[in-house]
C-alpha cells in the first residue's frame, strides 16, 4: 500500500495554500474592524437606540446565506447536468455555511425584535416565517446528504432538494405576504437614509461576513477533497 | 399519446391495488378519525369549536397526507417491483405523474370522511363548495411535492424520517393560503377567489417543478 | 454486431470491491452462462448488463450502445428477470402483464399470448400473490420476454422451476442473446454455448 501521509496530504499549491492563510488572516481583521465600528463609529439609531447595531451582524448574515444557497442551487443544476463530482461537493460545502449563516440571521433578527416588536417572534411576518422555512429546507438538504448513499444518489436528491427548495421559498415569503394583507396591519420600523457613519460600518461588515462565508466554503472544500482522496486511497 | 398512456396505466394500477387489498384507505379513514378525537381534547372545543377548525382540518390533512403519499412508493419498494417498473423504456415523468395522480384520489377519498366528521365533532357548518374547492386545489400541489420527495425517501434507508422533514416545509404556501381559503369558506371574512387562484398557480408550478425533478430522483 | 463488450468493467459496494475488473465480449444470438458460488458477483454482474445498476469502473457496451447513458434505448431491446421478481401482489397474472405492456408500449393483446406461452393461461385470472414459487417464475419470464427483447438476462430462471418449466425455458430463449446465471451446470450447457466461471477458484486456476 502507497503511504498515503507523503503522497495526498496536501491537496494545494503552495501558493494556493498561501492565498486561502491571507484571506482568513485578512477577514479576522475586518471583523474585528466591523466590530469596534459598530461599537465605536456607528451612532445610535434616534429611534431603535443601541438596539438597532444587530443590523451590522444580521444582514450581512443574511446576504451571506442567500448568496451560499445560491450556490447550492448553482452546484445542484450543474451536477444534474455533468454530474461533476467538485460541483457536488461545492453544493454540499455551501449548504452547511448558508445554514449556519441562517441561524444567526434567525437569531440575530429574534434578539432585535424581543425590544422594537415586543416578541421574539411573530408569524405575520414574511421575511421571518420565511426565514424558518429557508432553515428547515436546508437542514433536511444537509439529512438526505446523510442518509442517501453516498456518490450519484446522494448527489441527485440532494440537488433536487436544492433546487425545489430554492424555488419554494420566495413563494412561502409571497404567501404569507399575501396573507398578512388581510389581517390588520402592524406597526414596523421603516428604514429611514442612513448617515455616512452608518454606511460605512455596514459596508465593512458586509465585506467581513461576506470574505469569512467565502473561506469557510474554501476550507470545508478542501477538507472534503482529502476526504475524497482518503476514500479513493483506502479503496485501491 | 405514451405519456398519457403509461401516467394513466400507472395510476389504474395503483388504484385498482388500493381497491383490492384495501390498506390505506381504511387506515387513513381511522387516522383522521382519531386525529380529530385528540384535538378534541387539546382545544376547547364547546366554546371555540369553529375557531379552532380550520387549524385542526390542515393539521389532519397534512399528516394523513405524508401517509398516503409515503405508501405509494414504500409499496413499490416492499413488494420489490420498482425496479422491474424503472428497467422499462417509460418516461419517468409519466410514471410519476400517475403514481401522484392515484396518491392524491386517495387522499381526496380520505377528506370526504374527514370533512363531515370535522363538522360533527367541532360542531360547524362545512358543507360548501368553497371549502372542498380549497381541499382539492391544495391536495394537487401537496401530491406532487409528497410524491417527489416519497419516491426520494423510498430509495434511502431511514425513509420513514426523511418524507416529513423534507415536504412539511415546502408545503408551508400551500397551508397559508388553503388555510385562509377554508377559514373564509367556514364564516371567516375577506375574498375567496384570491386564495383560490393563488392555489392554482401554486398547483401548476409544483407539478410541473416536480415531474421534472422525477426524471432524476426516479433513477437515470 | 456484438450483442455485449465490457471492457475493465467493475463494481463496489462502499469500499468492497464485489466484482471485477472484467472484459467480457458476446457476439449477438449468442449465449453466455455466468456461475459461480454465493457472492461470486453473478447478480451484480447481470444486474449491470440489464441496466440496473452503474458500473464503478470500466466500459459497458450492449448493441454498441453506452449503458450508463443510451439507457432507455436499451430498455427496449433488454428483458431482465431478477432474483426477485416482483409482481404486484393485488393484481392478477394477466393484469401485471397488461400493466407491462403498457410501459413497454406494446399493444395489451401480447399478454395473453405470452401467459399461453409460458404455460399460465389457466392461472391468468388468478392473482400474483396467490401464484406458487414457480408459477411466479413463468410469469416473470413472460414480463422479460414481453417487449419481444432481442438480450435477454435470467438470474437463476430454473429457481423454483419444474422439469416442464426447464423445458420450457430451452424454446423460450431461442433465437435470442443471453446471458444467465445458475448454479446447474447441466442446464447451463443445455442452454449456453459459452460459460462464464466467476467463483474464487476459476480465477485462481485462471491465475
Amino acid at each position: 500500500m502507497t503511504d498515503v501521509a507523503s503522497t495526498h496530504v496536501s491537496t494545494l499549491s503552495p501558493a494556493r495554500a498561501d492565498l486561502f492563510r491571507i484571506a482568513a488572516i485578512v477577514d479576522a481583521l475586518l471583523l474585528l474592524a466591523a466590530a469596534a465600528l459598530a461599537v465605536f463609529h456607528a451612532p445610535a439609531d434616534t429611534v431603535q437606540g443601541v438596539v438597532q447595531k444587530i443590523f451590522y451582524l444580521h444582514v450581512p448574515s443574511a446576504i451571506a446565506a442567500y448568496a451560499a444557497f445560491a450556490v447550492v442551487l448553482a452546484g445542484g443544476l450543474v451536477f444534474l447536468w455533468n454530474e461533476s463530482p467538485a460541483a457536488d461537493r461545492l453544493a454540499r460545502v455551501a449548504a452547511e455555511v448558508g445554514l449556519l449563516f441562517t441561524t444567526v440571521m434567525l437569531v440575530s433578527g429574534s434578539l432585535w425584535a424581543r425590544p422594537i416588536w415586543g416578541t421574539y417572534w411573530v408569524w405575520w411576518d414574511p421575511r421571518l416565517v420565511s426565514t424558518l422555512v429557508l432553515w428547515l429546507i436546508y437542514a433536511g438538504y444537509l439529512l438526505v446528504r446523510r442518509i442517501a448513499t453516498p456518490g450519484r444518489q446522494a448527489g441527485r436528491f440532494a440537488a433536487v432538494v436544492g433546487i425545489v427548495g430554492f424555488i419554494d421559498v420566495p413563494i412561502v415569503h409571497f404567501s404569507v405576504s399575501w396573507w398578512r394583507t388581510i389581517h390588520p396591519p402592524v406597526e414596523t420600523a421603516t428604514p429611514e437614509a442612513l448617515p455616512p457613519e452608518m454606511l460605512l460600518t455596514l459596508g465593512v461588515s458586509m465585506l467581513a461576513v461576506l470574505l469569512l462565508a467565502a473561506v469557510l466554503v474554501g476550507y470545508r472544500y478542501r477538507v472534503e477533497v482529502l476526504k475524497d482522496r482518503l476514500a479513493a486511497e483506502l479503496d485501491r | 399519446m405514451s405519456f398519457l398512456r403509461v401516467a394513466a396505466a400507472v395510476a389504474r394500477k395503483d388504484l385498482r391495488t388500493e381497491l383490492r387489498s384495501r390498506e390505506t384507505l381504511p387506515a387513513l379513514g381511522q387516522f383522521v378519525v382519531l386525529a380529530l378525537l385528540i384535538a378534541n381534547f387539546g382545544f376547547d372545543v364547546e366554546t371555540g369549536g369553529a375557531k379552532v377548525a380550520p387549524g385542526v382540518l390542515w393539521l389532519t390533512v397534512t399528516f394523513a397526507g405524508l401517509v398516503a403519499f409515503g405508501r405509494t412508493f414504500a409499496s413499490e419498494r416492499d413488494q420489490a417491483s420498482l425496479e422491474p417498473l424503472l428497467l422499462t423504456p417509460a418516461s419517468r415523468s409519466a410514471i410519476f405523474a400517475g403514481k401522484a395522480l392515484a396518491a392524491a384520489l386517495v387522499l381526496v377519498a380520505c377528506e370526504v370522511v374527514l370533512v363531515p366528521a370535522l363538522g360533527l365533532f367541532f360542531n360547524t357548518p362545512v358543507f360548501s363548495l368553497e371549502l372542498a374547492a380549497a381541499l382539492v386545489l391544495a391536495t394537487i400541489g401537496m401530491a406532487g411535492l409528497g410524491c417527489l420527495f416519497a419516491a426520494l425517501a423510498a430509495q434511502t434507508r431511514a425513509r420513514d424520517l426523511l418524507l416529513p422533514v423534507l415536504a412539511l416545509p415546502l408545503w408551508v404556501p400551500f397551508v397559508v393560503v388553503g388555510g385562509r381559503a377554508v377559514q373564509v369558506a367556514l364564516g371567516g371574512g375577506g375574498s375567496l377567489n384570491g386564495a383560490l387562484a393563488l392555489l392554482l398557480d401554486f398547483d401548476i408550478l409544483f407539478v410541473v417543478v416536480a415531474s421534472l425533478a422525477a426524471k432524476f430522483v426516479l433513477d437515470d | 454486431m456484438k450483442a455485449i463488450e465490457a471492457a475493465g468493467l467493475r463494481q463496489r459496494f462502499g469500499t468492497r470491491t464485489v466484482l471485477g475488473p472484467l472484459d467480457l465480449s458476446l457476439e449477438s444470438g449468442d449465449s453466455l452462462a455466468v456461475l459461480g458460488e454465493n457472492g461470486s458477483g453473478k447478480t451484480t454482474l447481470l444486474r449491470l448488463l440489464a441496466t440496473a445498476a452503474r458500473p464503478a469502473g470500466g466500459e459497458l457496451r450492449l448493441f454498441g450502445l453506452d449503458a450508463t447513458r443510451e439507457r432507455t434505448e436499451l430498455r427496449r431491446r433488454i428483458g431482465y428477470l431478477g432474483d426477485v421478481a416482483g409482481h404486484y401482489p393485488a393484481l392478477s397474472a394477466l393484469e401485471n402483464l397488461e400493466f407491462f405492456c403498457d410501459l413497454q408500449g406494446v399493444e395489451r393483446a401480447r399478454a395473453p399470448r405470452l401467459l399461453e406461452q409460458v404455460g399460465l393461461a389457466a392461472v391468468a385470472r388468478r392473482r400474483a400473490g396467490q401464484l406458487s414459487r414457480g408459477m411466479a417464475q413463468r410469469l416473470g419470464l413472460a414480463r422479460a420476454l414481453l417487449h419481444a427483447p432481442e438480450l435477454l438476462v435470467l438470474d437463476e430462471p430454473d429457481a423454483g422451476l419444474d422439469e416442464e418449466g426447464r423445458g420450457l425455458l430451452e424454446k423460450l430463449v431461442e433465437g435470442r442473446s443471453l446471458v444467465l446465471a445458475t448454479h446447474d451446470r447441466q442446464l447451463a450447457g443445455q442452454l449456453c454455448r459459452h460459460t462464464l466461471d466467476l467463483s474464487q477458484r476459476a480465477l485462481e486456476a485462471y491465475q
